[in-house]
Order: C-alpha cells, then structure tokens, then sequence
C-alpha cells in the first residue's frame, strides 16, 4: 500500500469498516510511514476531544427554565384534545412509522408516505382531467 | 436508539414513575422540576448541533415542549434521560434542516464546571468550539452526530435527509478540516498516543430503544 491508497482509508479505519486483510496492510504501512502514523494520531486525538466534549455540561442562559415554562402555560394539557394540524402531523408520523422508508439509488432513503402521497396526487390530476375531458367532449355534443 | 456517547454524560438520576405521570397529566410544577434538572443537558445538546446561542435555546425550548406534549406517550422502555437527550438531538438537527444557519462568530459556551472543560491532553475547549465553529454547516452536522454523539451513518443519513455516502463524505471533510484547524492551533499530539482499537470506537453504539416522540 502507498500513502495514498492508506489515507483514502483512515477514515473507514477509524469507522471500523476495514477487513481483516486491509487493516493489515494498513497497519504494515503505518508501521513505517511517519507521516501517515502522524495523520492517524492526530485524528485520534481530535475523536478523541470531540467524545470528550460531547460529555461537557454547557449552561443554559439565565433564566431559560422560566423562558420554557411560560411557553409550557401556552400549551394546551398534555393528552387534551389537539388541534387539527397537530392530529394530521400525529397521524402523518405513525404512517411513517408504520410503512417506513423506502432506499433509493446511492443510498437515499425517502418515506413510502411520500411515494403514496405522489401517486394519490397523479391519480386525482388523471381523473380531473379525465372527467374535464368529458365534459368538454359533452358541451361541444350538446347544439 | 440511544446515542453510544451519550454516556458521557453523568446524566441526573430519571425523575419517579410518580413524578413523570404528574407531568404526564399536566401537572406544571412537576414538569418545571423537569426542565431543571435536564435544561443543561438538552441545551448542550442543541447548542453542539447548532453552534450559536440564541438557536440553541430557541431549539432547547422546543424540545421541551415536545417533551411535554409527547409526556403521556412515554414508556418507560428506555431510561427518560435517554428518551430526552434523544428528542433533543432530533430537534435540534430538525430546526438546522427548517431554518439553514447563516455564518456567525464563534459564540463561546458557558461550561458549568470548568474542571470539565479539559477534554484532551493536547486539546483545550475552546480550541474545539472555535474549530467546530469554523466548520461548514454541510459537515458540521454530520460530524456532531458522528464524533460526538456516535450516531451510526445510516441514522445521521436518515435524520439529516441526506445520502448515505454523502454524509460519511461530510463527516470525513469534517474531520479533515478540524484536524488542520486544530494544527494550526498548534494541537500536535505526541507519537507516543494509543490507536489501537480505533476501528472500532464508534461500534459500540447502542441499538434502538424505541421511545422517539
């Protein structure tokens, strides 16, 4: 492996993604290349700081816990009837829920919802036409 | 699913069965001891997904909301605390997906105990923020949920809308240009630092708990 073939994977290295055999000819040529040795190292250390930091406790601006609950009072009880753009939005997310998400090519996943909400939509637009097509067709019958 | 560094944390102990149903059922006082003792938590989080005060706390509020609107849907099959570090992290990536983030100067954070603020032997806190700070928002996101929260790839591709191998290349240019800031901040660490069993770090993350509202 040459330094370049080593540093296209220090980061799936890093990820755990590497075979048995690429982790060994990775760590051979870590074994003799200072500069790649280096550059792993100082990734580690960053990672490193970076889960350190994710544990550091950062406060919240004076009076915040106020600030949340007088936004609270604004809200209605919790379990009380919801406004209807809420239900929707409810309903909408237990459909997710429950048909999931569909992958697409490179990875991309988008929601089955979406998918069945694009066909109802062509659906409707066909029919529309359709029955104006008809009634068009009707008029230019009727003297 | 519950975010592997999230054990960073040395979370409050959950609230009693007893308090969490009062606050389920709108008790108002109950659900305030709530946001006490979680506000630090929950606004770490926004603020380390958004980077800016004012968005932080604008996220933080509505993921208390959330909480107290999807309270009586709770189960208690995961703790609480991971239920909220959960619903904090999706609202804050949520409010970066609805409202994109313009450049802003680094804000400096206030750490609630500074003996928690040396986070490496060659890294300080405020070299980090400065650097993530600095980062672009396209690799930002990914490389929080990434390196800091441990997120796997495929749920930071599902949470940010985003391609999976765009978002391992997000996270990898991430890096990248943390490291060099970090060097130019003359953070180098010594040879002798420990790599063994990187590959496997972020692993180890836990699986799905369930309990997303």
């Amino acid at each position: 492996m040459d330094c370049g073939s080593v540093r296209a994977l220090i980061n799936r290295f890093i990820d755990g993604e590497l075979g048995y055999v690429e982790t060994a000819e990775f760590q051979q040529h870590l074994d003799f290349c200072p500069d790649c040795s280096e550059e792993l190292r100082e990734l580690c250390e960053l990672r490193g700081a970076l889960a350190a930091w994710s544990g550091v406790r950062l406060a919240p601006p004076p009076g915040f816990a106020d600030r949340v609950m007088a936004a609270v009072q604004r809200q209605p009880q919790p379990g009380s009837p919801r406004p209807l753009g809420e239900v929707v939005d409810g309903a909408l997310a237990r459909v997710d829920e429950v048909l999931g998400r569909v992958r697409l090519p490179h990875g991309r996943t988008i929601p089955v919802k979406n998918l069945l909400g694009w066909a109802l939509a062509v659906v409707a637009l066909v029919i529309g036409l359709g029955r104006r097509r008809g009634r068009d067709a009707t008029q230019a019958r009727t003297p | 699913m519950a975010p592997s560094n999230h054990q960073n944390w040395r979370l409050p102990p959950d609230p009693s069965r007893a308090d969490l149903a009062r606050a389920a059922a709108g008790d108002r006082e109950a659900f305030r001891t709530i946001v006490e003792r979680y506000g630090t938590m929950v606004y770490s989080v926004a603020y380390n997904v958004l980077g800016s005060h004012a968005d932080a706390e604008d996220a933080a509020q509505d993921a208390f909301l959330r909480c107290y609107r999807s309270l009586p849907q709770y189960r208690s099959e995961a703790s609480f605390s991971t239920w909220l570090f959960r619903l904090a992290l999706t609202t804050a990536v949520d409010a970066r997906r609805r409202e994109g983030r313009q450049p802003e100067p680094v804000e400096m954070p206030e750490i609630v105990d500074q003996r928690e603020a040396s986070i490496g032997d060659h890294v300080d806190a405020a070299t980090i923020v400065r650097a993530l700070g600095d980062l672009p928002e396209d690799y930002r996101t990914p490389t929080v949920l990434r390196d800091l929260y441990g997120l796997p790839y495929q749920e930071i591709a599902d949470l940010t809308g985003r391609p999976l191998g765009t978002v391992k290349v997000m996270v990898h240019r991430g890096r990248a240009a943390l490291r060099l800031r970090l060097r130019a901040a003359g953070v180098r660490p010594a040879a002798r630092a420990n790599t063994a069993g990187v590959g496997h770090a972020t692993d180890a993350v836990a699986g799905h708990e369930g309990g997303e509202a």
